[in-house]
């Protein structure tokens, strides 16, 4: 191991501050300038914003966001094992089986617990029905 | 086909090297968590049945534990999962203390679990998942699994901080715990990182076979990654100068888990690094070691310096745990030597701090963050049982004689002047005496003021059961410790 074995690394890190750095000149030097007060909004999502954010939103999809990390994260490991498919065999199918029960497992928990419920006020109203069938 | 299916299987798990036993704790943990989960969300049994799942799944992992004992103890390490996991007495003996440990933990926190309702189920699996994950630690002989299973112990332990959304401490506790912890974490990591950028492996075993036969003319990868590794886990065991979270984050958390936060950092902390340290890092031991004692002294000085300043006893015992975490830094300067000694001080002090925190979860509420001393005053006349386990703990922790804290400091201490380390042991002398002001005055508060509340103070049965465990462990553990110490002489990394 010599420090010549990391060039690739130095490389690659140089084309990609180079790249960064050869975006912004350039279309700062080449980019037409025509500023009006909406292109000096705040970018939001391309539409001119109506009024000001300044109000509380639900964020429920993080839910829906953290559970599709977990699954993304799933593949990532399910395409290492099919890569060795043939090396690991039943023993990898077993493996690999026990794992992915393990993630249905919890994604049947979280549904069980209403974290796939869109509508939270559903969610509230049943919560409140259990309550109430509990003190009956 | 099913018989041809078998034989596939075992051809496979040979070249694996597959052994169930040697994860047979994890095993019945992960078990015992998905029945606990799937039956609690279907049929909605309740605590009783969390109880029962709980006290099933730490039996099991306790049983293997002791099963890994009998057949390990006192030898060198056997690997399986293609060098992934180690099992010797090390590892069998940290689950032998992790999972008692946190049965004890969860006992002083099930009136925090029922207080929480339906996600009581969850307090009671993330302190299953840490605790095995927590065994997986010490068992790791590998620094990419030893770092998985930090991660699965950690973020357990910091969702566990923040359990009680309703107080902003609470939530400031477990977002500093985990924000510190995520970039110790991140230190660690760098340091897996360098170390095998400079040897080639990440195998504990293989870094050390490599460090023993090739010499390093340009050490200087190396000793980085040893400096970062150490930092990650200063961080982990709470040491000084990597110890600032660990006063707000013991105060701010919920009374029931705070034990079960500073034990399991404690037992976890410590076991991965004696198994880095003193065998990937063997060889190498003339770098690491001056920087140890370094580690030791700060963290006994300062310790020492900020709990005498406390006027809250979460608060108190948090910079305690600093300190002791000094203490028991002292023992790994010796090396693989002080192993045994290490391991003494780390279970003693466990039973310790589970205990004096169940103390606190019982007088100022399983909910409650800050534990004012001011609560104490003249606990002997509103409820002797407590004051009498609280004191107990106290004098142990302040290496009072006939207490295990005594012999724990003695076998450190010995294991650093072995290995001619004579400045920190008095330093840490010194300090210990200090250190007896602040102990001391908690029994003082206890026992010579008056009541400033009235009434006594009702105790759980779980905590009732611990405290008496752990008053029992600690007197036993002072005067007849030398059972304990032989056997601990079986259990060292191999």
């Amino acid at each position: 191991m010599s420090l010549i074995d990391y060039l690739p690394i130095a490389i690659m890190f140089g084309i990609a501050v180079g790249f960064a750095v050869a975006s912004l000149v350039l279309s700062r030097l080449i980019g037409p300038k025509n500023p009006t007060p909406e292109k000096l909004e705040p970018y939001e999502c391309g539409i001119v914003p109506l009024q000001d954010p300044v109000q509380r939103f639900p964020v429920k999809f993080y839910l829906v966001a953290m559970l599709f990390v977990i699954f993304d994260i799933e593949i990532v490991f399910l395409f290492a094992w099919a890569v060795r498919f043939h090396d690991l065999g039943w023993y990898g199918v077993g493996a690999v089986g026990v794992f992915t029960l393990l993630l249905i497992e919890t994604l049947v928990y979280v549904w069980k617990r209403g974290a796939l419920d869109w509508n939270i006020a559903h969610r509230r109203r049943r919560v409140v029905d259990r309550q109430l069938r509990e003190a009956a | 086909m099913v018989f041809l299916s078998l034989s596939f299987w075992r051809e496979a798990g040979g070249a694996m090297n597959v052994n169930y036993l040697s994860v047979a704790p994890e095993l019945i943990l992960t078990v015992a968590v998905v029945l606990l989960l799937m039956i609690d969300v279907q049929w909605k049994p309740g605590y009783r049945w969390w109880g029962i799942a709980a006290a099933l799944g730490f039996a099991g992992a306790i049983a293997a534990s002791v099963m890994q004992w009998v057949g390990h103890r006192g030898e060198d390490a056997a690997e399986y999962f293609r060098g992934m996991i180690a099992t010797d007495g090390f590892s069998a003996f940290a689950g032998i203390l992790i999972f008692p440990i946190a049965a004890m933990a969860l006992m002083t926190a099930w009136p925090l679990v029922r207080s929480l309702g339906r996600r009581g189920a969850e307090f009671v699996v993330l302190v299953m998942i840490a605790a095995a994950g927590a065994h997986l630690m010490a068992a790791a002989s590998n620094l990419v699994m030893l770092f998985i299973a930090l991660e699965v112990f950690s973020i357990s332990l910091y969702v566990l901080a923040g359990f009680t959304r309703a107080r902003a401490d609470a939530d400031e506790a477990a977002l500093k715990y985990f924000l510190l912890g995520a970039l110790a974490s991140a230190i660690f990591l760098y340091g897996i990182a360098l170390v095998f950028a400079a040897t080639g492996t990440t195998s504990i075993t293989g870094i050390a076979t490599f460090l023993g036969n090739e010499l390093l003319f340009r050490p200087g990868i190396l000793l980085a990654g040893i400096a970062l590794l150490v930092v990650g886990l200063g961080f982990k065991v709470s040491a000084a100068p990597f110890h600032v979270w660990a006063p707000d984050v013991y105060q701010g958390a919920p009374g029931g888990v705070t034990g079960f936060l500073a034990a399991s950092a404690k037992i976890a902390g410590f076991a991965a690094a004696a198994r880095v340290l003193t065998v990937a890092l063997d060889a190498r031991i003339e770098d690491w070691a001056p920087a140890i004692g370094v580690i030791a002294a700060v963290s006994i000085v300062v310790g020492t310096l900020l709990a005498i300043a406390q006027t809250d006893l979460k608060r108190m015992l948090a910079y305690s745990s600093v300190a002791h975490a000094g203490f028991i830094l002292t023992a790994l300067v010796g090396g693989a030597a002080g192993v045994a000694d290490m391991w003494f001080y780390v279970a003693t002090y466990a039973v310790q701090v589970v205990a004096a925190f169940g103390v606190a979860a019982v007088v100022s509420g399983p909910q409650q963050g800050p534990a004012p001393l001011a609560d104490y005053a003249g606990l002997s006349t509103r409820s002797p049982g407590l004051a009498l386990a609280l004191g107990l703990m106290m004098l142990a922790m302040g290496g009072i004689p006939l207490t295990a804290g005594f012999v724990g400091k003695a076998a450190v201490f010995s294991a650093a002047l072995d290995a001619d380390y004579l400045w920190l042991v008095v330093l840490a002398l010194v300090a210990a005496v200090a250190g007896l002001f602040f102990y001391l005055r908690v029994v003082v508060l206890m026992y010579m003021q008056p009541a400033e509340g009235s009434g006594s103070v009702p105790v759980p049965l779980g905590a009732r059961i611990v405290l008496v465990v752990a008053a029992v462990v600690t007197v036993l553990a002072g005067v007849v410790p030398w059972p304990l110490l032989r056997w601990l002489g079986e259990a060292l990394p191999g």
